[in-house]
């Protein structure tokens, strides 16, 4: 028997209800499936997109037209909506808006999910980066619950730490619940779970220690 | 032609915090072999965007995993970074569940040639490549990265096989620098080709500068029109610019070759 793939994961988490991820609502249709901004859902005059590559496009650009390089940001554009006709798009589309969460969370409900600690990450860094891992705890604490903040940042729920037996300083508990939709809003949702810093971070952590320097 | 369809491939590329223009070849390329159906999954990952080399893994399902990287020429990033971050240790590495072959960058494959000569061609279609110089330009002085000598032999392989009347490689930062291209020039027409994936910071901002098209850095290509006006009247010569090599189509038949190339090498 083959191994059940993300897309049969797919179809067994909106069956259970599952049907929000990030601002995301995932609609069954009559025939197929409609993508489209949670906001957006009594809108009845939506711009329609067909391809689930459009959602490359649909993701690319906040609505002041200002690049979104992380693609978990609060920033998702309304007005549209993506029906698809079958999961293997839907999941294909969700690879673009939201990068890798699908894997993630199947990986984490099997038990297989591993993140790396926040001093772990800035300890591999090179190049340009290496300097980074002089942030001390304190410049950490005033800096992740920031760059992170599920309020305006990014809507991932915070599974690492800063060292293996501690917790990144004043991060809120409900930042690293995968119980909870960074979202606020109630019911189930797929979680958009964040294993390790990201570029984002990184570039801050390396901004904050230099200018401490300075 | 590649046929695949228990296996998955990745093509990994640089990515960016800042510009968006950065991370649309690869994802132009990975759609062209997706709809292509050689590959029983297609994905991309980055180095600065999403999805992570460290996540991109846990969004295949196949067991199989070839991984393209989406760069110019060996260094750094091929060496250092996609390695440590795809935890690769050989060019066939088993990372949990799954048997990753790690395939050479995209900018080392003979192919490459073509993809140059056609972006040229393109860019200048009606020149006589007898009255035309072609200049390569690569970034050159990058920390452990070999793709001023990429660019170099790229020149030379074109000078062999063509008719341009000089075919050179330039740099932004080591001599002979782009900045100078009259200069190295004698023809009426000039051909410039950034040797880069993505139309970057480097190819609409830096090298139109130093070409002389403009006078300060410009918006994002997307927002612009600095590819679409040549060609440009300076300097007592017809000078036409093109867009970076890595924007041509023909770049996801270069991966696939990749591929094909691997396979080559190590036999099953």
């Amino acid at each position: 028997m083959r191994s059940p793939t993300l897309t049969d994961h797919l179809g067994e988490w909106l069956d259970e209800g599952r049907t929000r991820i990030g601002e995301l609502l995932v609609l069954r249709r009559e025939s197929g499936w409609r993508l489209l901004h949670h906001a957006d859902r009594e809108i009845p005059a939506l711009s329609i997109c067909t391809n689930p590559h459009d959602a490359i496009a649909l993701a690319r650009l906040d609505a002041e037209g200002k690049w979104r390089p992380l693609r978990s940001a609060p920033s998702l554009t309304r007005g549209w909506a993506l029906d698809l006709p079958d999961l293997e798009s839907v999941r294909l589309a969700l690879e673009f808006l939201y990068p890798a969460a699908l894997g993630n969370y199947a990986a984490f409900r099997s038990g297989a999910l591993a993140a790396a600690p926040l001093r772990e990450v800035l300890e591999r860094q090179t190049g340009m980066y290496r300097v980074t891992r002089h942030l001390t705890d304190t410049q950490a604490g005033e800096l992740v619950p920031v760059v992170c903040s599920s309020t305006g940042c990014c809507l991932k729920t915070i599974l690492w730490s800063l060292n293996a037996d501690q917790p990144v300083p004043s991060l809120p508990s409900s930042k690293s619940s995968p119980a909870i939709d960074q979202t606020g809003a109630p019911g189930p949702f797929i979680p958009l779970l964040c294993t390790e810093a990201c570029p984002l971070l990184i570039g801050a952590v390396r901004d904050k220690v230099k200018g401490a320097c300075r | 032609m590649v046929t695949k369809p228990h296996s998955a491939l990745v093509v990994v590329g640089h990515g960016s915090t800042l510009n968006p223009d950065s991370s649309a070849p690869t994802h132009a390329h990975a759609r062209t072999i997706r709809e292509r159906g050689c590959f029983g999954e297609v994905v991309s990952c980055f180095w600065k965007e999403e999805p992570s080399m460290r996540d991109v893994l846990r969004t295949v399902d196949a067991e199989e995993v070839y991984v393209v990287p989406a760069f110019i020429s060996e260094g750094y990033f091929t060496r250092t970074v996609i390695p440590r971050e795809l935890r690769l240790e050989g060019r066939i590495t088993r990372v949990g569940n799954k048997t990753v072959r790690y395939c050479d960058p995209v900018g080392s494959h003979p192919g490459m040639t073509e993809v140059i000569l056609r972006r040229a061609r393109e860019v200048a279609p009606q020149v006589r490549e007898q009255e035309a110089s072609l200049l390569i330009v690569g970034h050159g002085t990058d920390l452990n990265d070999n793709s001023a000598r990429a660019a170099k032999e790229q020149a030379q392989w074109i000078a062999a096989r063509t008719a341009y009347a000089a075919v050179l490689s330039t740099y932004m930062e080591e001599e002979p620098l782009i900045s100078r291209w009259a200069d190295l020039t004698e023809t009426p027409h000039v051909i410039v080709v950034p040797f880069f994936i993505a139309d970057g910071l480097h190819s609409y901002q830096d090298i139109p500068v130093l070409l002389g098209i403009e006078s300060e850095p410009v918006d994002p290509a997307s927002l612009r029109t600095v590819f679409r006006r040549n060609p440009y009247r300076i300097r007592g010569r017809e000078l036409y610019y093109a867009s970076a090599v890595g924007t041509e189509p023909l770049l996801a038949d270069v991966i696939l070759d990749q591929v094909d190339a691997f396979d080559r090498q190590h036999p099953a």
